[in-house]
């Protein structure tokens, strides 16, 4: 579907009528148009002047909307401690005072760090193993097939909730209790990878798949040299949207680390009371240190992002 | 040619196989033998890391959860579990906890729905014709809410909505409790929620749009149709399985799961009780009552529970989407 992320090589597949396979009855089924363009069909009667207007009126008012409570997060944390409580809509002077009171009172450096390992090796293990196995069930048939790819479909019925008490006393008797182990362990595993992964194999072309095996190449050295350089974009977005899922995860962490607000997101309580009276100052500027590195991301590959995400909506 | 195969397959190949065809004096069809159970083997190989790690930490504890839901125990390594039969079930569906909970899950799930379906289909209807770079600006601006951590927009939302402080209260002159007030606290949670998945919702909704193919508008307004006749019988339909998909996440994933971290950091399931949903209730019984076997019993019951929900919105998505074939 967005033709512009997938290599050149899936292109002609994808025009093909089993590209999306029979779950592509909803808005993927045309393919066709990248997710980020909408080229909408022009509908009777043609672009008036104000219907384009009312839209992108519709379009900036709701955009503002979503954007204004990041905004005054940025913008609380950057004001001077007394102007705190300020209703004008640029902070100014800027001051990095609340930042700094942040870094004394929590050792932010030490959370963000713990933070990216944990996401990055959770998103690698989770692309790992959902590549294997997607690999599996687009090169092979084999017995059981149906029932096993079954089984990771109906993972996601499963919630953390229902698994939490007997994961827990697991990582208890494994001693992980209260490690990044622990937050990262049980995690290297997604259903949904295996699911968009295995969708982008069926439509790779089986030729090539063939052609790697009649040069005497093994499975495991097809899938690195021949598989793998052609998913380069797929396995991209893949991994930012399992990236963004791991450093945005709370409840897994918040149950491991109990007592230790080693990452980020946990950080981020320590500064928040129940009763009025909060440092709203250094609490805004904790939170938006642990949104910042998505931002960047979201900011540098907008597109990647967006499709990654929307994507996995469409199956 | 897939000799290559049998270097992948573990060493434990199951060696009695193998021997008796062996000691029938045909090298070769042994050596046949051995090459097509390796290559059996190998997409096996590859799907054991995933597989077991989803029976490890999936599976294996779903199982487990139902057994002790059987058990009266309080997490604690040096405290048998006590064998109790279906007393956690019965008690579970004594306490006016669960009927409850139930209820604000759906609350909240009606509470989403305006965010989840009704705005996107709004929007998309309306901004269906502003298209280039000004379109994926807008769209950038809609989407940012969906990738702030949950801890952040909770932080960032307890200081917009802080009663006597915070810009919400002191803009419009009112003077609410947000989080402490019961009804205004279920109407944050759903309300701050919403606004986390908005951007999700628009812009699934501006795919789906987008990928409708224009001749069955054309043709209709060629035979005379409205603009509304064709939103109404044309356009709907075709998106119902946008529609469809939007309602089973916003049942299935927003409201009980995307409420979890706001509920945990902004009310804690209060004021009274007034935001605890299903899943929160699971982790009150589970880490805070430390009531292990009745934590289970409300797990079971609520994974049976989305189970049948799930079925029935498949089902229901089976029957009423229109397929654009």
């Amino acid at each position: 579907m967005t033709l512009a992320t997938d290599p050149p090589v899936t292109e002609p597949s994808a025009t093909g009528p089993s590209a999306t396979g029979p779950s592509a009855t909803g808005p993927s089924a045309t393919g066709g148009a990248p997710v980020t363009n909408f080229d909408a069909p022009v509908i009777a009667g043609g672009r008036s002047r104000t219907r384009v207007v009312v839209g992108h009126l519709t379009l900036a008012l709701l955009g503002l909307a979503c954007v204004f409570p990041i905004y005054w997060l940025y913008a609380t944390s950057l004001r001077r401690p007394g102007d705190i409580y300020e209703l004008s809509p640029l902070p100014w002077p800027l001051s990095l005072d609340s930042y700094r009171t942040a870094f004394d009172e929590v050792d932010v450096a030490r959370l963000l760090l713990n933070t990216t390992v944990v996401a990055t090796l959770t998103a690698l293990g989770q692309l790992l193993t959902s590549l294997l196995a997607a690999y599996a069930f687009a090169a092979w048939s084999f017995p059981g097939k149906r029932l096993l790819y079954l089984a990771f479909v109906a993972s996601w019925l499963v919630p953390f909730q229902v698994s939490m008490l007997p994961n827990y006393v697991l990582l208890h008797q494994l001693g992980l209790l209260n490690t990044l182990s622990g937050v990262i362990i049980p995690n290297v595993v997604s259903g949904l990878g295996v699911l968009l992964l295995r969708q982008h194999l069926d439509s790779f072309p089986k030729e090539l798949l063939e052609a790697a095996r009649m040069d005497g190449r093994s499975s495991w050295s097809t899938l690195w040299t021949v598989v793998v350089p052609n998913l380069r974009a797929a396995l991209a977005a893949l991994g930012i949207l399992l990236l963004v899922n791991a450093w945005n995860e709370y409840f897994w962490p918040a149950m491991v680390l109990q007592r230790d607000n080693s990452v980020l997101q946990l950080g981020i309580r320590s500064f928040m009371s129940a009763t009025e009276g909060n440092d709203w100052g250094p609490l805004t500027a904790t939170a938006g240190l642990a949104c910042l590195p998505i931002f960047v991301i979201y900011l540098v590959l907008q597109r990647h992002v967006v499709s990654g995400f929307v994507r996995s909506g469409l199956r | 040619m897939s000799g290559m195969f049998v270097e992948v397959a573990p060493p434990t190949l199951p060696a009695p196989i193998v021997a008796p065809a062996a000691a029938g004096g045909r090298g070769r069809t042994a050596r046949r033998l051995t090459r097509r159970l390796g290559r059996g083997v190998v997409p096996y190989l590859y799907l054991t890391p995933a597989l077991g790690m989803l029976i490890v930490w999936t599976y294996r504890p779903l199982v487990e959860t139902a057994n002790y839901s059987f058990y009266s125990w309080n997490l604690s390594p040096t405290q048998p579990a006590t064998p109790v039969g279906w007393h956690n079930y019965h008690r579970l569906f004594t306490l006016p906890e669960l009927g409850d909970s139930v209820w604000r899950t759906v609350l909240m799930i009606v509470g989403l729905l305006p965010f989840t379906i009704v705005i996107p289909v709004v929007v998309g209807l309306l901004a269906r014709e502003v298209r280039g770079r000004a379109r994926s600006v807008y769209q950038a601006l809609i989407f940012a809410p969906f990738l702030v951590a949950p801890v952040a927009s909770a932080a960032v939302w307890q200081w917009l909505l802080s009663p006597r402080v915070g810009a919400v209260n002191r803009a419009s002159g009112t003077s609410v409790n947000w989080f402490h007030e019961q009804w205004p606290a279920l109407i944050a949670i759903t309300g701050v929620t919403g606004w986390h998945v908005l951007g999700f919702a628009v812009l699934v909704v501006a795919a789906g749009l987008a990928s409708i193919n224009g001749d069955y508008a054309e043709a209709a307004s060629v035979d005379g149709a409205s603009r509304w006749q064709i939103t109404r019988w044309l356009t709907l339909p075709l998106l119902s399985p946008t529609l469809v998909f939007l309602l089973m996440t916003t049942v299935l994933l927003f409201a009980p799961q995307w409420t979890f971290p706001l509920i945990d950091s902004l009310t804690q399931g209060g004021p009274v009780n007034a935001t605890t949903n299903v899943y929160y209730l699971l982790w009150e019984y589970g880490f805070q009552s430390f009531d292990a076997g009745l934590a289970s019993a409300a797990g079971v019951v609520f994974f049976l529970g989305f189970g049948l929900v799930a079925a029935v919105l498949l089902w229901i998505s089976d029957r009423v989407t229109v397929h654009d074939d």
